[in-house]
């Protein structure tokens, strides 16, 4: 007996100390590749797709003037808020990162990660004078500014097919009873009024956004973001929940349009190939198209702003969407003044004319000069124009709310429109999300 | 790594010969070592870690805030998770009752000697080597509504609105289910089909039983151990779909196919409540463990004898 035992010993040992060695092994690759203010680096990290041209192009142009040197790192796909979530309280996480602001880095600040901006902008006023306020704004928790604008600003617009409309007698709908119109003339010709990718659910949440701003204006969200859950109870709510499930039943988005997504193409190939008369969607509707259908893209693609409500209290020029995206600040970067530096040129000429070309609206003051140089002229100031002008731009609401409550909020929606709940059931899910 | 573990099997596969020559036959606990330990480290460990985790409070942000029972009366409160838990064992039965027949009857075909069963059974094979989000995405734009399948076959699918609405999405999450898995299945009873004795047959045949009779009264009744072994397979990858349900439907509409493992990772990866999901995580253990003993007990699998006693 003495001798298996002996060896079971021996092989025991050795099979724990390979797996030690393994495991070590694997540790220590990672170790170096990112590291949260490293000796003379400071990291920056974005979301990984094709607007990354430009910020390698500004991370080689502050490289060139700069001691200490940006690297910059990529996390790509639609998985950027998980990885993130999971690096950012540990020795990876980055001097500086992207985000949509708002409740998306709301949880960051109440852990005290993030730097408040306040120092570098006093020192420096124009970090917050070259930007619009509406879009610089919806970047401030608990009243402190933590982000600067960085790529596009996407406002949501109500892009329609001119050719659908134009052989069904209708014109984009200035207000509600238009759109209405605009229906019942859509329906009878037997194309679908409005594409809708219901699949996806946050599509959905963009009627509700609109329909409450222009009902209710914009305090009523604002309020109920701010935790008084009183505000989905109000009048205004209870009105933009009847004329939502009036305009469902109206058949204005057939009956299919929870089978569809707009995200593998299904519901902008309703509007491109005259199925679809309408499309409530972000400005990324207008490359979407040209990407996959460019000859209507350049014909017939027409956009609009969401109609106006008779009795409504909400502001025609209010917008709702992605106000931007932002840069965030981790409060333990070792190189606060390079950091500071390298935000400068988020509003630089040359910042501005790179988005341009690829299509993104950046939301500087100085942008208006460049917009003759944009992909398309006509498209970019007809939004940079909404934007300026817009006194109130609220942030998708999913975005607003913390990330907690996202799913509940698409689920309520989509059960809304499909009948699965009703407009007390709405109030009920919309009153129990997460505020803070 | 692979080379670490082929030198502690070759240390391992020595001692058989000294084992025998002191006397003892049978092999001591080293050799399951290497797997015991990636099962304690890998298994384990996990789950140890996600039963502490289910009564914490935890965003990922930080070190977990300990909370309690908070998340468990929460959980059973929650008329999404008993409906998911629901969903779960619906599409587990649907998955079985649909899988079953097709395969025993394909899998006693496959085991045959028919002309061009090779090439055959090797076609139906294919599914299974794809990916899971391979054939969901696959599906996904077969059944699109508008440019898809439904759309030139009005007359049986209606507006084609299959995935916005609770049973035709289940409908769909079963039927990609059976489409990937019913070849594996097929490859079990071949198996198992293959190695019925002959003279079985032969006996039936001097005895006049045509071969419907013969399938009914040798073949299935021979493939009851097989049936148990498929179904427990069944049962386990039916509680724990999730890529299906991540592609092809999200959970909804609404939370209409939220079933629990999906419901898990809205809870942990989408809302960042890794105590909950935790919760969720370990209650699905239970259920499924539970599960899994009924289904032994009830089959009589834990004192299975030979279905060939007595040739």
């Amino acid at each position: 007996m003495k001798t298996p035992a002996r060896i079971s010993r021996a092989v025991a040992a050795g099979v724990a100390l390979a797996l030690g060695l393994t495991l070590s092994a694997c540790g220590g690759g990672s170790s170096d590749s990112a590291g949260g203010g490293g000796s003379d680096k400071i990291h920056v990290l974005v979301y990984g797709d094709a607007a990354n041209k430009v910020e390698k192009q500004l991370v080689a142009t502050f490289n060139k003037t700069s001691k200490v040197k940006a690297v910059l790192d990529t996390i790509p796909g639609a998985d950027y808020q998980q990885k993130l979530q999971t690096i950012i309280s540990t020795p990876q996480a980055p001097d500086i990162f992207f985000n949509w602001g708002g409740g998306s880095i709301k949880p960051f600040v109440d852990a005290d990660l993030l730097l408040p901006l306040d120092d570098f902008i006093k020192k420096d006023p124009a970090l917050k004078s070259s930007f619009l306020p509406s879009v610089f704004d919806s970047a401030t928790v608990n009243g402190k500014p933590y982000g600067v604008p960085m790529r596009g600003t996407q406002p949501v617009l109500l892009f329609n097919n001119k050719k659908v409309l134009a052989d069904a007698g209708v014109t984009p709908p200035k207000t509600w009873d238009d759109l209405l119109g605009a229906v019942k003339a859509l329906k009878a010709k037997g194309v679908t009024p409005i594409a809708l990718g219901g699949g996806d659910q946050w599509p959905t949440l963009m009627w509700f956004e609109y329909l409450y701003d222009r009902v209710a204006g914009p305090d009523v969200f604002q309020k109920a973001l701010g935790g008084d859950k009183s505000a989905w109870e109000s009048a205004g709510s209870k009105k933009a929940l009847g004329m939502i499930r009036k305009l469902v039943d109206a058949g204005a988005f057939g009956t299919n349009y929870d089978s569809v997504k707009f995200t593998d193409q299904g519901s902008p190939t309703l509007l491109a190939t005259g199925k679809a008369g309408f499309e409530l969607m972000g400005s990324w509707e207008y490359s979407t198209q040209q990407d996959s259908h460019p000859a209507f893209a350049k014909k017939d693609l027409g956009y609009s702003s969401f109609p106006t409500v008779a009795g409504g209290t909400g502001d025609a020029g209010n917008l709702v969407g992605n106000t931007n995206n932002f840069y965030s600040v981790m409060k333990k970067t070792k190189h606060p003044e390079a950091v500071a530096a390298f935000l400068k040129l988020q509003y630089s000429d040359e910042f501005v004319k790179a988005q341009l070309g690829i299509g993104n609206l950046p939301t500087t003051t100085n942008t208006e000069k460049f917009l003759g140089t944009s992909a398309s002229p006509a498209y970019s100031k007809y939004q940079f124009d909404l934007v300026k002008k817009a006194p109130s731009f609220q942030l998708s609401w999913d975005q607003a709310y913390p990330q907690s409550a996202s799913t509940p909020m698409h689920q309520a929606v989509q059960q809304f429109f499909n009948g699965g709940l009703d407009t007390d059931g709405f109030i009920k899910a919309m009153q129990a999300l997460p505020t803070a | 790594m692979t080379t670490t573990v082929t030198k502690a099997a070759v240390v391992a596969e020595r001692r058989p010969a000294q084992r025998r020559s002191a006397g003892v036959g049978r092999p001591g606990f080293a050799w399951a070592l290497p797997a015991t330990a990636f099962f304690v480290l890998f298994a384990v460990v996990p789950l140890v870690l996600v039963a502490v985790l289910s009564f914490t409070s935890w965003n990922g942000l930080g070190s977990p805030r300990f909370a309690g029972l908070d998340n468990w009366t929460k959980l059973f409160d929650d008329p999404v998770m008993l409906n998911s838990l629901w969903l779960s064992v619906l599409i587990t039965v649907l998955g079985v009752l649909v899988q079953t027949p097709l395969s025993i009857l394909l899998g006693v075909w496959a085991a045959g000697r028919q002309r061009n069963r090779a090439i055959l059974s090797a076609i139906y094979f294919v599914p299974l080597l794809l990916s899971a989000t391979a054939v969901s995405v696959l599906w996904r734009t077969l059944l699109d509504p508008n440019f898809g399948v439904p759309s030139q076959a009005k007359w049986l699918f209606g507006d084609g609105n299959l995935l916005g609405m609770q049973s035709g999405a289940i409908g769909v999450l079963v039927f990609v289910g059976a489409w990937q898995f019913t070849p594996f299945h097929t490859l079990i009873y071949q198996g198992a089909a293959r190695a019925i004795p002959q003279v079985l047959y032969q006996a039936a045949q001097i005895d006049g039983a045509g071969t419907v009779r013969q399938f009914f009264h040798i073949t299935l009744p021979q493939l009851r151990n097989t049936m148990i072994t498929s179904m427990i397979l069944m049962v386990v990858g039916g509680l724990t779909t999730f890529d299906t349900v991540l592609i092809l439907t999200q959970g909804g509409p609404g939370t209409d196919t939220t079933i629990s493992a999906y419901y898990m990772y809205q809870k942990a990866f989408k809302s960042f409540d890794f105590g909950a999901g935790s919760a969720i995580a370990l209650l699905l253990v239970v259920v499924a463990t539970v599960i899994s003993l009924v289904v032994v007990r009830v089959s009589g699998y834990d004192k299975m004898r030979s279905s060939v006693e007595g040739l």
